[in-house]
């Protein structure tokens, strides 16, 4: 009699931690869906890039929240100039605002004829050097 | 859109924490149940003990989590029930192991509520936490000093560790873990991105850790000062965002180990342990061996709560708590405990991802590190897959300063984890924490792996290890089946009530052959090579096996087995024998069944733990058995074996066998009176005969005549046999002919030999078991399969017997002696029935340690003609 009680109530045991773990489990699912949804729903204002070096210009419009400029084909923004870094420096969306950091570039990276050292918000119209390219940012605000 | 999901998860918290109360619930219910389960009870009699860590550990959550709802509102909908759940269980787990700690686990817990409750209402805690971060640093280094001044260790011996007062013990490396994260998530909140190098913006963390590192190594808690450098590395990659910092945890174990290695005994002992722990089985690794022999106990699910044995385990309840829950709920079980913890150590690094200030970021990170690192160190180091480190399991380990860290460090977590911010972190800011959480994700999938193999593929050879002492308590709840001769008197049998069942051995001269079993000296004799017989295991069909495992964790009742064992042979061997130091083996030279196995001197089974030492130490040796296990020199013996290699090969010797008058010398002489009539020199055992017949004889076909004869191999056998002589090299024979009569053998072997000259020529393969009671309640034989092997041919045995018979028609025997390495005299008697005997074809064997031909011919002639008339 106990040790059949005892069968019944160790089985329930483990289903219900098994229901502890399916429910805890399945909710993270939920949520990391839902996280992923949310993102893909932010609303990020397009950023428009044109440069000109020499006699080569170049424009390019992005609707991703991070841009990457640099001469490796594995950049967003690929630019063939030796004064460009490979990875040269990177424009990302945080917290409403497009920022602008120079990834320890060998010629480094000017904005208003400043060296950047730290990331720094960029607005519409801002120009920026890339060792000898210069950009211009347009940026198009989310109707 | 985040804000729908959060009150979507929220809605579902209530129902995890339900789940949580139920699933304890039952396994509240099952643990006081367990009592009355192992002695098979017809009534329900729960053990109500069992429902006071349950309710405490109700009430605690209950306002704790009314607490929670009111002041965190926005809180993480994981992190509370998962710890409730697993606080729980640590705590049902520690009072089933042991009640009197439990009750202490449970005053700690309450003092971890208290905490938890004000903590909760402090609103600027995080502000205060970071603010004073070097008071807290300080207060924490501080109490370990503490401990090198007024330390003490609870058992009395070992490292001193803790701080005492009023009989309770704090030991402060324990908060300190925690003290040492805050104060890495402050000082790496504040750094500012200067133009300083990486190490000068890491240089006080690294000071302050080494300090911390060199306190616990001085004071030999290795476990936690390794837990600090891993700790600290994952702290840095995180605040860094440099990957390449991971590979220095794998670098500082390797260059740690080694140096450890040769510096401190402990790590060296550890590590010499884990490497091979089966080794030193009984040593240094008992308590690893026998964690390990837990979880195949367990298997996958579980041999039931409160049903298994897992305090066999040394300290189960701190530093093995992992194996006594997986014995207790099985694979299943300790999966869902892993995968517990995991859930904790994943939200926890989400948190820091997503919340609002960097210190609270840190931190977060630091708890979630601190739970995830501790589980794998110690769970790893119970399965073996890392040397042992003697840090906790949190919220199951037995320990106060323990458990009080766990619950503040969840409170911490669940204050952050209500303050999220806005936005989510950059991408590179969050990659560290992906790199982690997986490593981490990797790490328990080890673990569970490791689970596995030792829970399920490696079950059945865990479980069937000499270590392995649950039998023990089988045979307390289960009765092992009788021990009965071959007409059915009873030799051994089980006695006492369920929970107490003894083990009886009614006819103590054959102790030496039924052995014993007894959960101080374990098993011996019969009672270990029939142990699957009388234990149940075989000779049973599955459905009458699965019964009694799966409701009581219990082998169902042994099997009953008949010996052949003839009991007035035996008692006629016992009495002829008496005090006289030696071995008697009379078996059917036919089938190999043992009629009679006397070993003098013997001891009596039921009073071993009386007499253990004394036994043991007993200088003539009355627990080995003589029959399988004594090494006797041949002698004279020689003779027989001489001639059977004369008659098989003819062409062994040069011209005729040499006539061997009788009584050449004193000991043969002796044998012809004892016999009271005239015995030839080859028969009497003389020295002369022996010495002219090896001469004679070409030394490469003799030693293969012996080797045939089985004298160089133990027989197979039911009792633990020896082979006491190895082949010896025929050239030592040549040169030396009389090492021939140092060869040795014990008296089965010259029993066998005897039956192969009875049995034309034919050995057979011994028995000592008769037949099995099977399921339909008939006795069934046991099917040993082993045919007769011819070692002589039919005609020379015939011979062999004619020269050995002398006048007699229906015995043939020969006496011998032997000078012993001590330089005593041990006498020898071997014979059988020759062709005019009509009944069972029998071959005796007799070795006495002193000159006695009389009684070795009165035991031999008497047991020989005893069989005619039974």
């Amino acid at each position: 009699m106990s040790a059949t009680v005892g069968l019944i109530l160790r089985i329930l045991f483990l289903a219900f931690l098994y229901a502890f773990l399916g429910l805890a489990i399945w909710m993270l699912w939920r949520s990391v869906g839902s996280k992923q949804a949310s993102q893909g729903n932010i609303a990020i204002p397009s950023l428009t890039l044109s440069t000109a070096i020499g006699a080569e210009s170049k424009t390019q419009t992005f609707a991703s929240n991070e841009v990457l400029i640099g001469r490796s084909q594995e950049c967003d923004f690929v630019l063939e100039d030796p004064t460009v870094s490979s990875r040269h420096a990177r424009l990302f969306y945080h917290l409403n605002q497009w920022w602008f950091e120079d990834l320890k570039s060998t010629n480094g990276s000017y904005l208003d004829g400043i060296r950047v050292e730290e990331p720094i918000v960029v607005k519409d119209n801002d120009e920026f050097y890339c060792g000898d390219a210069i950009f211009t940012i347009s940026i198009k605000p989310v109707e | 859109m985040p804000a729908k999901t959060a009150t979507r998860s929220h809605l579902q918290q209530p129902r995890l924490l339900a789940l949580a109360i139920l699933f304890l619930f039952f396994l509240t219910a099952a643990l006081s149940l367990a009592d009355g389960t192992r002695l098979h009870s017809e009534q329900l009699q729960p053990d109500w003990q069992f429902f006071i860590p349950f309710f405490v550990w109700l009430g605690g959550i209950l306002v704790l989590n009314k607490a929670v709802r009111r002041k965190l509102p926005n809180r993480d909908p994981w992190i509370f029930p998962t710890f409730a759940a697993l606080i729980g269980w640590g705590l049902l787990t520690v009072w089933r192991l042991s009640p009197s700690l439990g009750q202490k686990q449970l005053g700690w817990y309450l003092l971890g509520c208290v905490i938890f409750w004000l903590g909760l209402n402090i609103n600027r805690l995080s502000y205060l936490l970071k603010r004073y971060k070097y008071v807290w640093l300080l207060i924490g280094l501080s109490l370990i000093g503490l401990t090198f001044l007024v330390g003490v260790n609870p058992t009395g011996a070992g490292p001193q560790l803790w701080l005492s007062a009023f009989g309770f013990y704090f030991q402060p490396s324990e908060p300190l873990k925690l003290l040492i994260i805050i104060y890495l998530a402050a000082f790496f909140a504040d750094q500012i991105k200067p133009n300083i190098t990486l190490l000068a913006s890491i240089f006080p963390t690294l000071i302050v850790t080494a300090i911390a590192g060199f306190l616990l190594i001085v004071q030999r808690d290795l476990g936690t000062a390794s837990l600090f450098v891993c700790l600290y590395i994952l702290m840095l990659t995180v605040t860094t965002q440099k990957r390449r910092f991971l590979w220095l945890i794998p670098a500082a174990a390797i260059v740690a180990g080694g140096i450890g290695y040769f510096v401190f005994d402990v790590v060296r002992a550890r590590i010499d342990i884990w490497l091979n722990p089966w080794a030193q089985a009984s040593g240094s690794a008992y308590q690893l061996v026998q964690a390990q022999i837990a979880l195949a106990a367990g298997g996958l699910a579980g041999t039931g709560p409160g049903l298994g044995s897992p305090l066999f385990i040394p300290v189960a309840v701190s530093d093995f708590i992992f194996p006594a829950v997986a014995e207790e709920t099985g694979l299943l079980g300790s999966s869902a405990l892993m995968l517990l913890m995991m859930i904790l150590v994943v939200r926890g690094i989400s948190i820091a991802q997503a919340t609002k200030t960097t210190f609270g970021r840190y931190l977060a990170f630091g708890i979630s590190a601190y739970f995830g690192l501790q589980t794998f160190f110690i769970v790893a180091g119970n399965l073996g897959l890392l040397p042992l480190t003697g840090v906790t399991l949190p919220f199951f380990s037995y320990g106060g300063s323990s458990l009080v860290t766990n619950l503040i460090a969840v409170m911490l977590l669940l204050k952050i984890s209500s303050e999220q911010a806005a936005e989510p972190l950059p991408e590179p800011a969050r990659r560290p924490y992906r790199w982690i959480a997986a490593i981490f994700l990797g790490l328990f999938i080890l673990v569970l792996a490791a689970s596995s193999w030792l829970a399920i593929f490696r079950q059945e050879e865990l479980l069937a290890k000499p270590e392995n002492p649950r039998w023990a308590v089988y045979d307390r709840y289960s009765p092992r089946g009788k021990i009965l001769s071959q007409s059915g008197e009873e030799l051994a049998v089980t006695t006492g009530e369920i929970g107490n069942y003894k083990r009886e051995v009614l006819v103590p001269s054959l102790s030496n052959t039924i052995g014993y079993t007894s959960g101080l000296y374990g098993q011996d004799g019969l009672e270990l090579s029939q142990y699957q017989w009388l234990r149940g295991y075989s000779g049973r069909s599955y459905d009458t096996l699965w019964k009694p495992q799966l409701l009581y964790n219990q082998p169902p009742p042994g099997v009953d087995i008949k010996l052949t064992i003839n009991t007035a042979l035996q008692s006629t061997a016992d009495t002829l024998l008496g005090d006289a130091k030696g071995a008697v083996v009379l078996m059917n030279a036919t089938t190999g069944e043992i009629y009679a196995l006397a070993s003098h001197p013997y001891y009596d089974a039921n009073t071993l733990t009386e007499n253990w030492e004394q036994l043991r130490q007993d200088p003539d040796a009355p627990m080995v058995n003589r029959t399988t296990q004594a090494a006797y020199p041949l002698g004279t013996l020689v003779n027989s074996l001489g001639l059977a290699t004369y008659y098989n090969h003819p062409q062994s010797a040069e011209g005729v066998l040499p006539v061997a008058a009788s009584g050449q010398d004193m000991y043969c002489q002796a044998a012809s009176e004892a016999y009271g009539e005239e015995l030839n020199g080859y028969q009497g055992g003389c020295e002369q005969a022996a010495l002219a017949l090896v001469q004679n004889l070409d030394p490469v076909i003799f030693v293969d005549q012996l080797d045939a004869f089985g004298l160089f191999t133990a027989p197979t056998f039911s009792l633990r046999t020896i082979a006491p002589a190895t082949k010896p090299d025929p050239a030592v024979l040549e040169t030396k002919p009389l090492s021939a009569l140092q060869i040795q053998a014990t008296p089965l072997q010259m029993a066998l030999v005897a039956a192969s000259i009875t049995n034309d020529g034919l050995l057979p393969s011994p028995r000592l078991r008769n037949t099995y009671l099977s399921e339909d309640g008939k006795w069934t034989s046991f099917r040993e399969g082993v045919l007769p092997v011819r070692v002589i041919e039919s005609e020379a045995s015939a011979r062999l017997r004619a020269s050995l018979a002398g006048n007699n028609e229906t015995f043939w025997f020969q006496s011998g002696h032997a000078l012993t390495r001590d330089g005593k005299i041990l006498t020898w008697y071997i014979g059988g029935t020759t062709e005019n005997w009509v009944a069972t074809p029998l071959a005796i064997a007799v070795a006495i340690e002193s000159n006695a031909p009389d009684l070795a011919q009165t035991i031999g002639s008497s047991l020989l003609s005893l069989y005619a008339d039974e």
